[in-house]
């Protein structure tokens, strides 16, 4: 199969030739491969082991999810987006949510927005406890992966109690959400987050000063600021290069503002550095999840949504909103043409943008390398096919 | 019927020991792979099989019967006579090797019509035994080399050429090792070097402390186990040099691989924790551990090797393919070479400059851990991690 | 890291006591058949239909977003002369839900005629054809082991 030529890596002339006079080898990395975090497809060049070029082949996945958005009413598109990012579905129908909000004017009232930005940050902690998880395991470290399972499987349970399901939660509407919090549940969270910290620290002791773990990840893909921000890269990868742009902190929404966390920010761009930039991150997520549940707590009362019209018809327009998801910023651009449908609806996944770096981070490195840095890109493919 | 004592001695015994030995051993892999998925279940949080037999205790005859039946795949442009040949390269000198490792001292007992037969508890004392364990261990990299080669699929190539590198590289640094026992015993025999030790009232390890953790890492490298397990690093090369095998030529890899952790602990053992001796051989006031016969002190210092191994799996990463080649270059080859001379200079004080030694290096290295640990505390390394927080302004 | 940590190992060994200090922690494992998780009051699963509490007015059907209700219904005249809905079929394909819940929140009786909280999620089927089509008789006794109908009304 003739793939077109990659998107950072032009493709190399037919003479080309290697120093012993060598073809490179072609080596076909997926989709069935056991780390390439679903069904991607990268197909390689190496030299020996050295990797010449290195081009994604994507859509493996693809469902066609932003036609099938034109085909749905508004509500019922929400379902659709928690089949984007399926590790962090709250991110996706809160930015789905925000972007319909703010066609109508909508304004959602104090304790949804409460309530939204908790489920976000749990959200957070799973789809980073995941990726710590799996980028282990991409790099040999079997261990962290069930003891993070294990935490994850606590925040599944907490999602199953607030609003019936683990991973594709549905869990917020235009204007609100569904459903109040259960009783107690706030103490339960409470349980959760409090002795968090400690197991963070568990993780680190296995992995972040582990000799081998830095050998693997210290230097590994590097990627700049600068061209981070030509590719559009953001997220903990844009982070860890040294530019703390966070959209909670950019461009605010809900009640961020009104929230006490950091921005961490790393140095070197590199593999190490993303990996410090998320666990970091997994502590912030937690001051503000014990934040949230603080202001839940004094406020009980309250309603949870705001003046929604019984059918959806935003005015003709257009209108983008964007959140913090794990993986970056994930971006929902409307096209309304006045009726209960969207007219067309694009999503700004973070993978999909943050994969287009994947030639440039892994060129001149080792095949096992390639593993390393797939897994710090953190991409989940329902979101880059769509 | 009389047996001659020449047939006796010469055939009768050594094949009916070379018997028990194979096929202990191949019931001990199967058990082992057990007590691994426990074990790492235990240490994951998690329960691992426990279904089969009690608390899973017969899985592995389950998974061999599977193996067993299962399809045996032969890739279509695989080189299947060499296809079919590596993985008996990797079993036979896997086994092979157990001839010399001594499992216990010299036993007598009675057979009925015979009569007394006094013989040690291993197949045969070689006087050049760790020789030849060094010679036939490194014919089973053939059979790793060949499969990567046979299987016509560039995952197994990539496994198998790293398989070669790796070998070779840690081979001399393990060589270097067992040689500075070599020099501490003065004998290539391993049933004189532990004789040695008891001689000498002290286990190796003490004065080879430095040799035993280098043997023991280029053991764990040279057995592909994590986290040096780069030929069939799952998460880059699939399943590496046996990405294209299935079945029972699979559980060949599988049982050469487990025979030679048997082999590398049980070597660990006699040259540097005194093989079947109990612990402190000569301290009469334990003279009642001798209650228990040697055999079993061999397994369970040899289990505890195994569990090693295990905890290992668990808790370590994976090295990288060149950084591998630099830890055994650039790092235990040179350690081993000093060490050479530091052991070669004790050794010439004989038993005492050996015990000088000993003491030397064991109570500086508690003495070193003990200084670093209480002068430094987690919370500090932590804070002078590079992530700093910063705040952006909308 | 300093040059005598690593000298000595320390990171090695920190690592090795984590996954020791792990070894004597009860394991989380919930061992399936014998042991189940029992799914919160709002956890979506199965569905139930009550024939006599829905008024057949489709709106389920409209609001799927991947639009796997079926429904056909038509009049007949009861014992008062009035014209009544009788439901000739109510089909759902389970094996395309992807159980939103949208159903429930569109149905406009009180207590609702449609529900996912049944707390059953043992869906599997041996055959596809058991997935395929649930007809009106599995949808209302799907189970009798389910709990009755629970509305978890808010602050409840």
């Amino acid at each position: 199969m003739s793939a077109p030529a990659g998107i950072g890596e032009p493709e190399p002339p037919p003479d080309d030739h290697t120093l012993l006079g060598l073809r490179e080898m072609e080596l076909n990395f997926g989709p069935q491969h056991p780390s390439t975090h679903g069904v991607l497809r990268i197909i390689l060049k190496v030299d020996g082991e050295r990797i010449v070029s290195a081009r994604p082949e994507i859509g493996y996945l693809h469902r066609g999810t932003e036609k099938l958005f034109e085909t749905e009413t508004y509500p019922m598109v929400i379902p659709h987006t928690d089949r984007l990012d399926y590790v962090a579905a709250a991110t996706n129908n809160h930015a789905y949510c925000l972007t319909v909000e703010k066609m109508l004017g909508l304004e959602v009232p104090k304790k949804a927005q409460y309530i939204r930005v908790l489920l976000d940050e749990m959200q957070r902690i799973s789809s980073h406890l995941l990726w710590l998880a799996t980028a282990g395991i991409d790099l040999g470290a079997m261990t962290p992966f069930f003891y993070t399972f294990r935490e994850r499987e606590v925040i599944l349970d907490l999602f199953e109690e607030y609003c019936g399901a683990r991973l594709t939660l549905h869990c917020m509407r235009i204007g609100g959400l569904l459903e109040d919090l259960t009783p107690g549940w706030i103490q339960k969270v409470r349980d959760f987050t409090v002795p968090f910290e400690a197991r963070i620290d568990e993780y680190e002791d296995l992995l972040t000063e582990n000799r081998i773990w830095k050998l693997r990840t210290i230097g590994v893909g590097v990627l700049n600021a600068a061209r981070c921000v030509e590719m559009g890269v953001t997220g903990p990868p844009l982070r860890a290069a040294g530019l703390a742009w966070d959209v909670r902190r950019a461009i605010p929404y809900e009640v961020y503002p009104e929230l006490d966390f950091e921005i961490p920010v790393g140095k070197n761009a590199d593999t190490y550095d993303r990996y410090l930039v998320r666990m970091a991150e997994l502590r912030q997520s937690r001051r503000i999840v014990l934040q949230c549940c603080d202001w839940l707590e004094k406020n009980p009362e309250g309603p949870i949504r705001g003046k929604t019209p019984r059918v959806i018809k935003p005015p003709v327009g257009e209108a983008y909103a964007a959140v913090e998801a794990p993986k970056g910023e994930l971006g929902f651009y409307l096209v309304s043409n006045g009726t209960n449908k969207p007219y067309r609806l694009h999503v700004r996944p973070p993978s999909f943008i943050n994969l287009q770096a994947l030639p440039e981070m892994a060129k001149g490195h080792l095949v096992s390398d390639l593993v390393a840095v797939i897994g710090t890109i953190d991409i989940v493919l329902g979101e880059v096919d769509r | 019927m009389e047996i001659s004592p020449s047939l006796l001695n010469n055939v009768l015994i050594p094949i009916v020991k070379a018997l028990v030995i194979v096929n202990v051993m191949a019931v001990m892999s199967g058990v082992l792979t057990i007590i691994e998925r426990r074990s790492l279940a235990f240490l994951q949080v998690r329960k691992g099989p426990n279904r089969v037999g009690w608390e899973g205790s017969l899985q592995w005859v389950a998974d061999t019967v599977k193996l067993l039946f299962k399809e045996d795949v032969v890739p279509e442009k695989a080189e299947h006579l060499i296809h079919y040949l590596a993985p008996v390269l990797v079993v036979v000198p896997a086994l092979t090797v157990f001839a010399v490792i001594p499992w216990g001292p010299e036993m007598t007992f009675r057979v009925p019509g015979i009569g007394k037969i006094t013989t040690g508890a291993y197949a045969t004392d070689l006087n050049v035994g760790l020789l030849f364990i060094l010679a036939v261990t490194s014919i089973g990299i053939y059979g790793i080399i060949l499969a990567g080669w046979a299987s016509n699929s560039k995952y197994a190539l990539l496994g198998g050429l790293r398989s070669a590198a790796q070998l070779i590289s840690y081979e001399v640094p393990m060589g270097f090792a067992v040689v500075s026992v070599i020099l501490m015993s003065r004998s290539l025999s391993l049933v004189e070097i532990i004789e040695a030790q008891r001689r000498m009232h002290l286990w190796f390890v003490f004065p080879g402390l430095l040799a035993f953790f280098l043997y023991f890492l280029s053991g764990v490298a040279e057995t592909n186990r994590v986290p040096f397990d780069l030929p069939e690093a799952e998460s880059e090369l699939v399943a590496g040099f046996h990405t294209e095998y299935s079945g029972i030529k699979w559980s060949f890899f599988f049982l050469g691989e487990y025979a030679n952790m048997v082999t590398v602990s049980a070597i660990a053992t006699t040259l540097f924790f005194g093989g079947w001796l109990r612990p402190f051989p000569n301290v009469a006031a334990l003279s009642f551990l001798d209650l228990i016969p040697g055999i079993v002190w061999f397994l369970a210092k040899i289990f505890v090797f195994m569990l090693v191994y295990i905890w290992f799996r668990g808790t370590f990463p994976r090295y990288r393919f060149d950084q591998l080649m630099d830890l055994g270059w650039k790092t235990l080859i040179p350690l081993a070479l000093v060490n050479l001379v530091v052991i070669a200079i004790a050794a010439l004080g004989g038993t005492r400059g050996l015990q000088i030694l000993a003491w030397i290096l064991c109570g500086g290295f508690a003495l070193a851990v003990v200084v670093v640990t209480r002068t430094r505390s987690r919370k500090a390394a932590r804070a002078a991690r590079p992530v700093t927080p910063v705040e952006v302004r909308a | 890291m300093s040059f005598w940590d690593s000298i000595l190992l320390l990171d090695i060994f920190t690592g090795l006591r984590t996954t020791a200090k792990h070894l004597f922690r009860k394991a989380d494992t919930v061992e399936y058949p014998e042991q189940a998780r029992v799914p919160s009051d709002r956890f979506r699963g199965m569905f139930r239909l009550d024939e006599e509490r829905c008024i057949k007015c489709t709106l389920c059907a409209i609001e799927c977003p991947i639009n796997i209700i079926f429904i056909d219904w038509h009049n007949e005249k009861n014992e008062l002369g009035k014209n009544e809905k009788v439901l000739d079929r109510f089909d759902l394909d389970l094996k395309r839900c992807m159980f939103c819940g949208l159903c429930e929140d569109a149905c406009p009786t009180n207590p609702k005629s449609i529900w996912l909280k049944t707390k059953t999620y043992e869906l599997g089927t041996y055959e596809r054809d058991d997935a395929l089509y649930l007809d009106i008789r599995k949808l209302t006794k799907w189970d009798h082991n389910v709990k009755p109908f629970t509305i978890v009304e808010k602050g409840e």
